[in-house]
């Protein structure tokens, strides 16, 4: 029987936290946003990382599936992008004049993404939507943007919903709202607002969190392509979240179709912050004429590391191989909970699989196994997807499915059949 | 931005929709009708319109205004809500008879009413009132949560996220109400049992619902810190909780 995690140091530290810091730990890594159920099963900070590993204040080491929401592609600490980083840091960081890493790692990303005929860097996900909703709205002249329903794109007002706090009518009233694989609903859409759409902004597939996430049905993305084109609206990928865990050259690649706009940044430099808009060579010119910028979107170690992410993803084929790990791992998964009669589905590409205990709608029996997982040393989160990075080893692939496996026996203890 | 329409079913349909749960909770606010047998309806012009009756000690609230035995007319939701803020009066306009119950009687009722719905501080202090006016707050807020999710431009919005369930609001172990979703239409539940619960909220104990309810302590924290728990359906309860967010506009 494997050791149950306590977190005492954690619960301080949240305590403590509350007192200066809104909602105390806030946004996607805070325990109120449905990925922690129940609290107690949940460690809430960290104290170090390495590889695949995180380790909790309390000393708790965990097999980690979140890897930071996405930035750990090659495991944490790595030594060929901290080593790049270190040099760059040596030489300059964030300058009154831009260092030419910059040239470097545009130069790679329009070598290594297909659509890409240029970058854009900035620091988060979100800097390079709202960058690609602006570029498309500046270039066609139009209002209304088109997303998926279950869609994340960030968290500026204009990907927000009218009734989030903060958020205003105005920010969202040229937002119109489509099903996902729904092409007839998409081409109402177009006939109803003719001339009036800007852009599609879509992830290429829908991973949206608190459902089963469902890749493009057969053809769906080439009629989304043609139907931008034929109407000369803008067509956005969002690759935050899956970029480089699907195809190096972009998901939308992975799917077989060109975006017009490809935003990135999680795995982009391997938990270094940058992130990047790539577009096609129309474009080009209407993001120069765009006033758009921060205080630390120069900054070159970044760069550094992003160069050295990248090129180290090239020379392991790291989707390839990420997708295999996750293919093993959620098989070994899905059998263990056959094994104890529960019906555990695994959605998605495999490099960012989604689990789901199909066995009970409400979600409270997957969120009592999830608590169990974590209780032992492996990190999942509730509803969320999860990520596999290129430390994870077969040998943590098969410690999980261990521990995996008597958290399903506990839960069978729990609930026999 | 309130809608004065909205703001007029709340009143009507959560605040004096309350009245039925106050007869249960105070003896005094009981013993005011315990022989009374009257029929007392609200009629707003372009607006709600219910019944509270009362009989035996105790009330229930149903839609339309067909056989009461007072009618009480309101010119707008404006003129509804302004009774309600204290500031208006109503007009009635049948059962002139029963005029002495709407003077006596029902004008102590809700000034009880208003009492626990907006006590004096140092009244919360006295554990069995903190007790009762957490108890109404919880069933004004889920009678609410159902009129802004129904009507509210942006409540509607989220309510067309919520998929069809029964969503639980707990205080404790023994103190619960619901709200049913079918089809993106809501329905308050003042008593429900466990059967087809689908996700639930549990404030761990009175204090904690009450500083909630008052602003005094941050929902997200509280949930960090294990004094509102959250299972099930987890998206039910999110939107649920963008409601939440309006009732307090509302009601505030």
């Amino acid at each position: 029987m494997r050791k149950i995690n306590t977190y005492e140091k954690s619960r301080a530290a949240f305590e403590r936290a509350v007192k200066v810091i809104p909602s105390g730990i806030y946004g996607h890594q805070g325990p109120a946003e449905g990925c922690y159920i129940p609290i107690e099963a949940f460690p809430l900070y960290s104290s170090k990382a390495q590889g695949t590993y995180l380790w909790d204040l309390d000393g708790n080491r965990f097999i980690d599936y979140m890897c930071a929401y996405g930035p750990n592609i090659l495991g944490y600490h790595d030594p060929d992008v901290d080593a790049a980083a270190a040099r760059q840091r040596a030489i300059s960081d964030c300058t009154t004049l831009p260092n030419t890493v910059m040239i470097d790692f545009a130069d790679l990303l329009v070598d290594t993404v297909a659509c890409a005929d240029w970058a854009f860097f900035a620091k988060n996900g979100g800097d390079t939507t709202t960058l690609a909703a602006m570029t498309a709205r500046a270039y066609t002249h139009r209002k209304k943007i088109i997303f998926f329903k279950g869609y994340y794109h960030g968290v500026a007002p204009w990907t927000q919903k009218i009734d989030y706090a903060g958020v205003i009518e105005e920010d969202v009233m040229h937002n119109l709202y489509c099903e996902w694989n729904n092409f007839e609903q998409l081409a109402e859409l177009f006939d109803r607002y003719k001339g009036e759409i800007a852009a599609i902004i879509a992830q290429p597939y829908m991973h949206g969190n608190f459902m089963d996430n469902q890749l493009p049905d057969e053809g769906f993305w080439q009629k989304v392509r043609k139907l931008c084109t034929d109407t000369d609206t803008v067509l956005i990928v969002d690759d935050v979240r899956a970029g480089f865990r699907l195809d190096l050259a972009g998901s939308d690649h992975y799917f077989g179709f060109e975006a017009d706009l490809i935003c990135f940044c999680k795995a982009l430099a391997n938990g270094y912050n940058v992130s990047a808009l790539c577009g096609k060579d129309f474009l080009k010119n209407t993001v120069s004429s765009m006033s758009y910028t921060g205080s630390y979107w120069m900054s070159a170690v970044p760069f550094a590391a992003g160069i050295a992410c990248i090129e180290k993803m090239k020379r392991l084929d790291l989707p390839r191989f990420l997708i295999e790990k996750g293919t093993k791992l959620t098989k070994g998964l899905i059998e263990t909970s056959h094994k104890y009669g529960f019906d555990l589905r695994a959605t998605g590409v495999p490099s960012l699989f989604y689990l789901r205990l199909a066995d009970d709608p409400t979600l409270r029996l997957h969120q009592e196994w999830i608590a169990e997982c974590v209780l032992r040393g492996v990190f999942f989160t509730n509803h969320h997807n999860h990520f596999i990075n290129a430390a994870l080893t077969d040998a943590d692939i098969a410690e999980t499915i261990e521990i995996t496996d008597e958290a399903f026996a506990v839960l069978r203890d729990r609930h026999p059949v | 931005m309130k809608d004065t329409t909205v703001l007029a079913r709340c009143n009507l349909y959560a605040v004096l929709g309350a009245i039925p749960h106050l007869l249960k909770l105070d003896p005094e606010a009981a013993a005011l009708v315990a022989k009374k047998n009257v029929k007392v309806g609200f009629s707003v012009k372009n607006g709600p319109k219910a019944t509270l009756i009362f009989k035996n000690g105790e009330a229930e609230m149903v839609k339309g205004t067909e056989g009461c035995s007072i009618k009480l007319w309101f010119p707008s939701p404006e003129k509804f809500n302004a009774l309600i803020d204290g500031t208006g009066t109503p007009i009635p306009v049948s059962g002139f008879h029963h005029i002495g119950f709407l003077l006596k009687e029902f004008t102590k009722l809700t000034d009880i009413l208003s009492a626990y719905l907006r006590p004096e501080p140092e009244k919360l202090a006295d554990p069995v009132f903190f007790e009762r006016s957490t108890t109404l707050m919880l069933y004004v807020i889920g009678r609410a949560i159902v009129q802004i999710g129904n009507h509210d431009k942006v409540g509607m919005f989220s309510a067309s996220n919520i998929t069809d369930g029964k969503i639980k609001l707990g205080i404790g172990q023994d103190l619960a109400v619901a709200i049913h979703c079918q089809e993106n239409h809501l329905l308050f539940n003042p008593a429900p049992n466990h059967r087809g619960v689908t996700s639930s909220m549990t404030f761990a104990d009175l204090k904690t619902a009450r500083d909630l309810f008052d602003g005094n302590i941050n929902a997200i924290a509280a949930v960090g810190m294990g004094q509102v728990r959250i299972s099930g359906m987890v998206s039910q309860v999110d939107n649920i909780n963008r409601i939440l967010d309006r009732v307090a506009i509302y009601l505030a």
